[in-house]
């Protein structure tokens, strides 16, 4: 470490403890923040280092930035500045000019190993805030954008963002064909889990990020399996006959929450994966499923048609019994999903107009904010590990993709869009922070 | 060339000699031609006679225009004796001129008797339908089921399995079990009538297996099914 950097990490740790958010104009109120508009100047390539590398590099941190709905990000086309101006010559009226409250800047060298630094400046001050030199693969040059991208919010909002360190796994359909696939937060690192030409649904992360439960029909019969997703290891978790689906793991990863319809009806029941002892939550003759465990473990939210229609519910796992109706408003609420920090309850919503769209139901005010409209059918809503994003599936450009949103619901990004059907999302836990 | 000729001479001479008939027949032209027209209704009993008819019109036409008009009204006059001869042999012979109420009533009196279905061992299987998000049985579909059980009762040793089946909308997580419960309504039904239950399977296929891909009212019904399968 450079005595440079070594003073600017002194300069910020000061800065942090002072709380002189005010001073780099970012205020964050209930969420929003006073209009702060954000530049990223192209990243200058060199010594081997591609065009296409520099573009992924501020397309990264871009996506980062906007999907908070922090910023407002500034169109490159508007910018005076050259693209190649070294970020040690940076003229700030050239940015003041076009609005910009904050600048990034950046270089990239070299073709396999990459040497990627990138720089924050406050425009109004004409200083640089955030300096961060990362040496990587070619392959990995996005997550150190990302880590970039991670700091720089943290720095000037206090907030941290660790969705940007997990996956999201989701079955993709394509005719009779059926993956198990992760990728990262934003869609990119694609891999397959598994890939089978028999039905294969519901998949679900174990509590520690390792594993993914789901249904297959396999065996004909729909098992749920487990499959640890760096071995590959398949297996057997439950094998009744009916439904054995929709698992969910208890935070201490000891249980799981899951539907299973052996007793002629689907029934919510806990499964200790060790002992493998069956717990019965709910005993219904209407439909109960879709658990999804509280943060704490000492609830699940569920859905069940006992009153009619499919509606969310939450019961306690102590005691059974107390059941208690969430939602009223509509008539077709389904796939519950609860935030990682206990205040909301995200779930698919069908509307006056028979549209299918993203809910948060609010636990301590028990109101009910809409996350989607308008924009084709929205489903099974996902949590990120820091409960800042959503993710989902919606066909709104015509085939199912997977999509992120804020809760606000005024940044909604396609992430990810493969040759078939994206269905059934879910969001890691925090698993991957380098 | 030289008949031709012939011809031209004879009918230039006829001309000068019946200067009485310088008019053309405008009379006897339209009852002729009115009652051409509607001898067209036994155009098909009476064919010979229709066509001559028509053959006699043509001919007076053209002695209009040699200005023969007195050769034209004879065949006028022709045209329409022989036009309502038709009419009158086609109000005769109802029989014969209206055959398709003939085919009708003949197909009337043809009676097959059709076999029982619940007795045909290659009995294709009917389809059940429901309501969205309904798992019971529509009254209409009623006699589907107990057909089936009628046809476990002449096939006892037959084991079935019912695939339960739900439209597109909805999560699948929720339509695994709307098709689950469809199917075992129908089992239950078919218990209900006596059959044994550990003759009748269930699965849910959910949203999965579409009877029709697309996205409209018309797949989504065709989609919201219970199909019966043979196990063995």
């Amino acid at each position: 470490m450079s005595i440079h950097s070594r003073l600017i990490n002194l300069f910020f740790i000061l800065f942090i403890s002072t709380g002189l958010y005010g001073q780099i104009k970012v205020e964050v109120r209930d969420g929003a923040i006073s209009e702060y508009n954000m530049a990223i100047a192209p990243v200058i390539n060199s010594e081997g280092a591609s065009p296409a590398q520099s573009k992924e590099i501020s397309d990264a941190i871009g996506l980062v930035l906007d999907i908070t709905g922090y910023f407002k990000m500034l169109d490159p086309k508007s910018f005076l500045e050259k693209a190649d101006v070294p970020p040690s010559s940076v003229d700030f009226k050239n940015w003041m000019n076009v609005g910009a409250n904050g600048l990034i800047k950046g270089t990239i060298k070299g073709s396999d190993n990459v040497e990627l630094e990138l720089y924050f400046f406050d425009v109004a001050e004409g200083k640089e805030i955030l300096r961060k030199k990362y040496k990587s693969s070619a392959k990995a040059i996005k997550k150190a954008a990302h880590r970039f991208a991670s700091d720089l919010i943290t720095l000037l909002t206090g907030e941290e963002m660790s969705f940007m360190f997990s996956r999201v796994c989701f079955v993709e359909k394509s005719g009779e064909a059926y993956s198990l696939i992760s990728t990262d937060f934003d869609g990119s690192d694609k891999k397959v889990i598994y890939s089978v030409k028999k039905i294969i649904l519901l998949p679900e992360w174990s509590a520690d990020g390792k594993k993914i439960f789901f249904t297959s029909y396999e065996k004909s019969n729909p098992n749920l399996y487990s499959i640890d997703v760096a071995t590959k290891q398949i297996k057997l978790i439950s094998s009744h006959e009916g439904l054995n689906t929709s698992a969910s793991a208890s935070p201490d990863n000891k249980t799981i929450a899951l539907r299973l319809s052996k007793d002629g009806n689907a029934e919510i029941y806990l499964l200790n994966t060790t002992t493998s002892e069956l717990s019965r939550m709910t005993k219904n003759m209407a439909i109960d499923t879709a658990p999804s465990f509280s943060p704490d473990g000492k609830e699940i939210a569920f859905v069940s048609n006992r009153a009619g229609n499919p509606h969310i519910y939450r019961l306690w796992v102590n005691n059974p019994e107390r059941v208690e109706r969430l939602t009223t408003q509509g008539k077709y609420n389904q796939d519950p999903d609860y935030s990682p920090d206990g205040k909301y309850i995200s779930f698919t919503g069908r509307d006056e107009f028979f549209a299918f769209d993203i809910f948060l139901f609010d636990i301590s005010t028990r109101s009910i904010a809409r996350v989607t409209q308008k924009q084709g059918r929205n489903e099974s809503p996902t949590f990120s590990p820091d409960s800042r994003l959503i993710a989902f599936s919606s066909d709104r450009s015509g085939k199912n993709g997977l999509y992120l949103s804020n809760l606000k619901g005024d940044k909604q990004i396609l992430v990810y869009a493969g040759e078939g059907e994206v269905v059934s999302p879910s969001w890691s836990p925090e698993v991957i922070k380098q | 060339m030289k008949r031709f000729l012939v011809l031209l001479m004879i009918s230039v001479l006829a001309g000068l000699t019946f200067s009485g008939c310088a008019k053309p027949p405008k009379a006897e032209r339209e009852l002729a031609e009115k009652a051409f027209k509607d001898a067209l209704v036994g155009k098909d009993c009476d064919k010979e006679n229709y066509l001559a008819a028509e053959e006699l019109l043509n001919k007076a036409r053209e002695e209009v225009n040699k200005k023969n008009y007195a050769k034209a009204k004879e065949l006028f006059q022709a045209v329409k004796e022989k036009s309502d001869a038709i009419v009158k042999y086609y109000q005769d012979n109802p029989d014969k001129c209206l055959p398709k109420k003939k085919e009708v009533k003949k197909a009337q009196e043809e009676i097959e008797e059709i076999e029982d279905p619940a007795t045909d061992p290659e009995l294709e299987f009917p389809v059940i339908y429901f309501e969205f998000n309904e798992y019971t049985i529509r009254s209409e579909d009623l006699t589907k089921v107990d057909l089936i059980s009628r046809w476990m009762n002449n096939f006892p040793e037959k084991v079935l399995r019912i695939e339960g089946h739900a439209d597109e909308r909805g999560s699948i997580d929720y339509n695994m079990s709307l098709g689950e419960k469809r199917a075992d309504e129908v089992k239950n039904r078919l218990i209900q009538s006596g059959i044994d239950a550990k003759r009748v399977k269930i699965v849910s296929y959910g949203e999965e297996r579409p009877a029709d891909p697309a996205s409209n009212e018309s797949a989504w019904f065709k989609n919201r099914r219970a199909e019966f399968k043979r196990v063995n």
